[in-house]
């Protein structure tokens, strides 16, 4: 399996190529194009409960697709929905992510998803919602953001505190805080309280440098309100 | 490459992703084995006396180690849970009390992890199942599986936060007399799981309350209207009953769901501060339903005839705050009285076995003359 991003930036595509009989989960709707060869299954990961709690806690799609070379090589174009970035990263077995739901595009046979209950506290105040996608195994993993992908390196101990709207990924040798954000931090078209999550070292936090939240708000002030 | 990678470590000539390794348990130390052909690849042998362990990771479920070696500090993130039990097995004495101490958090993480999922299941089910079966049922099924400690952490920050609001009379004679009711009532309650703390505050309010938990307020203004302890003894009865019968809990429940609960006991204190303001306002005003009076009242009086305090105090002192109108009657406005209610309860007493009351060792005109 070979995969590269095309046209990086804000609306980038990623172009992976299947060996015959090779498979990847991908989000549902990503597929843009792909070779003949590349059959396309909704399969539910995890069984039909776990898709269905997935779709009803997360909020996430009932199904990944799984693209599979089934009657020779091929190649698929895949692309998120939102304007942003797409980095890859590789598994090892050993470094596992926690992937803020929309965060996740397509990811290699080998990784496993699974839905992780963040502790309520988290859960509630966080804004990503009770559930997360925790991704471990080995092989790529491919993320999209909304806006460009910023990635934050903490040694042991280091901390760093981010708005947590703007949340992507982070490894799980890394431990948080839901903190609640003093007014700086909140953007001026949300009206609600934010929070932020301080994070500590060691491990990678991937953030996205758009909040879609925000932008939906912003959006909205030009939507001429109908009687 | 022989083995895949089972840690990561983490140190300053390491990416911050961590360098995947492979960590082997030998008879007198740890043997990392780098997998990355980024990193030196000779195996590092780290001898155990020079190891610390804890737990750390996202939910406190992996092992850290850490060692200070030749090319500076290591940190080794473990997950495998045979690598990390052969490691304890091996480990000498002076590891073993850390590891005791990483399996403790494990632990209470993992337990914790599955209170909250069966909590999360049990309000799935009891939401499905209120719609068809009412919901009162499903609430005292939820009430009864939240442990006691729940209750505590719930009304003891209120209570604490209340307290410090208010002037507290921490000694004299009516501290006593409160200490000797509560004293006699309690040593009449098989398997309580309640330590009760009754606090008397200084108001000219005829009150009392319960928090959940057993935390219990009587306002000296309350003292001042009973004309005996055993009066007083009757409310306090009543209040210890709405503990006892976890009824704040219930309303709680009912009113905030069982989500809330949970979230301000698993909350962490930034967000626990807030949801007790809000939960501390609900609290107070917490209004306890009929039926919950009725059988606080029943209980109530029957702890009075077992702890041998004359019940006919309670009585009295209802049927008397009911008749007149004398300014604040707070405890009223929370306890309408009314004719019935009185009857109940001396219908009640009569078919109560008689018992011959002990009076209590203080004398209550002196009580009353120290508030
Ligand atoms: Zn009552």
């Amino acid at each position: 399996m070979k995969s590269e991003v095309l046209y990086p930036g804000a609306f980038p595509m990623v172009r992976v190529e299947l060996a015959a009989g090779e498979n990847i989960k991908a989000e549902s709707g990503a597929m843009v194009a792909c070779s003949p060869t590349i059959d396309i299954e909704s399969k539910m990961e995890g069984g039909f409960l776990g898709a269905l709690s997935r779709k009803f806690l997360t909020g996430e799609k009932f199904f990944f697709q799984t693209l599979r070379a089934s009657r020779g090589p091929g190649e698929a174009l895949l692309a998120p929905t939102v304007p942003g970035e797409i980095v890859i990263l590789e598994l090892d077995g050993v470094n596992d992510y926690m992937v803020q739901k929309d965060g996740f595009l397509a990811g290699a046979d080998g990784i496993v998803i699974e839905n992780k209950m963040q502790g309520l506290s988290r859960g509630l105040l966080g804004g990503e919602g009770f559930f997360i996608l925790n991704i471990s195994g080995k092989g790529m993993l491919v993320l999209n953001s909304f806006g460009a992908i910023h990635k934050i390196e903490l040694k042991p101990n280091q901390e760093y505190i981010v708005d947590n709207s703007h949340l992507v990924a982070w490894s799980s040798t890394t431990s948080y805080n839901i903190e609640k954000a003093t007014s700086g931090w909140v953007a001026s078209f949300t009206s609600g309280e934010g929070f932020v999550c301080r994070f500590r070292g060691p491990g990678l936090v991937y953030i996205q440098s758009r909040n879609p939240g925000s932008f939906g708000a912003w959006i909205r002030q030009f939507i001429p309100v109908s009687e | 490459m022989a083995s895949p990678p089972n840690a990561l470590c983490f140190g300053d000539e390491f990416p911050a992703a961590g360098a995947p390794c492979l960590v082997q348990v030998e008879e007198h130390g740890l043997t990392v084995t780098f997998t990355s052909d980024t990193a030196d690849s000779e195996p590092e042998s780290v001898p155990f006396s020079t190891l610390t362990v804890s737990a750390g990771g996202l939910d406190h479920d992996q092992l850290v180690v850490k060692w200070v070696g030749p090319k500076g500090e290591r940190t080794l993130y473990l997950k495998n849970p045979d690598t990390i039990r052969a490691f304890r097995q091996a480990a000498p004495d002076h590891l073993s009390h850390s590891f005791a101490q990483a399996a403790e958090q494990v632990r209470q993480v993992r337990h914790r992890g599955r209170l909250v999922w069966s909590l999360v299941v049990g309000v799935v089910l009891s939401t499905v199942l209120g719609l068809w079966f009412g919901s009162d049922l499903l609430v005292e099924i939820a009430v009864s599986r939240i442990p006691v400690e729940w209750e505590q952490k719930l009304g003891e920050s209120a209570y604490r936060d209340f307290l410090s609001h208010q002037e507290v009379m921490k000694e004299g004679p009516a501290v006593a007399a409160l200490g000797e009711m509560t004293q006699r009532m309690t040593a009449q309650i098989p398997d309580n799981p309640y330590k009760f703390e009754v606090t008397v505050v200084k108001s000219d309010v005829i009150n009392a309350f319960a928090l959940p938990g057993g935390y219990v307020v009587v306002f000296t203004g309350l003292m001042k209207k009973a004309e005996s302890g055993e009066e007083v003894a009757g409310v306090l009865s009543h209040e210890l009953n709405h503990v006892l019968q976890r009824h704040g809990l219930e309303r709680i429940v009912k009113n905030l769901g069982l989500m809330a609960v949970a979230a301000i006991v698993f909350g962490n204190q930034q967000g626990l501060v807030g949801m007790m303001k809000q939960l501390g306002v609900e609290l107070f005003t917490l209004k306890f339903g009929r039926e919950q009076e009725t059988e606080a009242d029943l209980k109530g009086l029957q702890l009075l005839q077992r702890a041998r305090i004359d019940p006919s105090g309670m009585i009295t002192f209802f049927e008397r705050l009911s008749e007149k109108d004398q300014g604040r009657m707070e405890w009223l406005s929370t306890h309408p009285m009314s004719a019935a209610r009185a009857e109940r309860l001396k219908a009640e007493l009569a078919a109560l076995p008689k018992k011959l009351p002990e009076p209590f060792m203080f004398d209550w005109k002196q009580v009353q003359a120290g508030l």
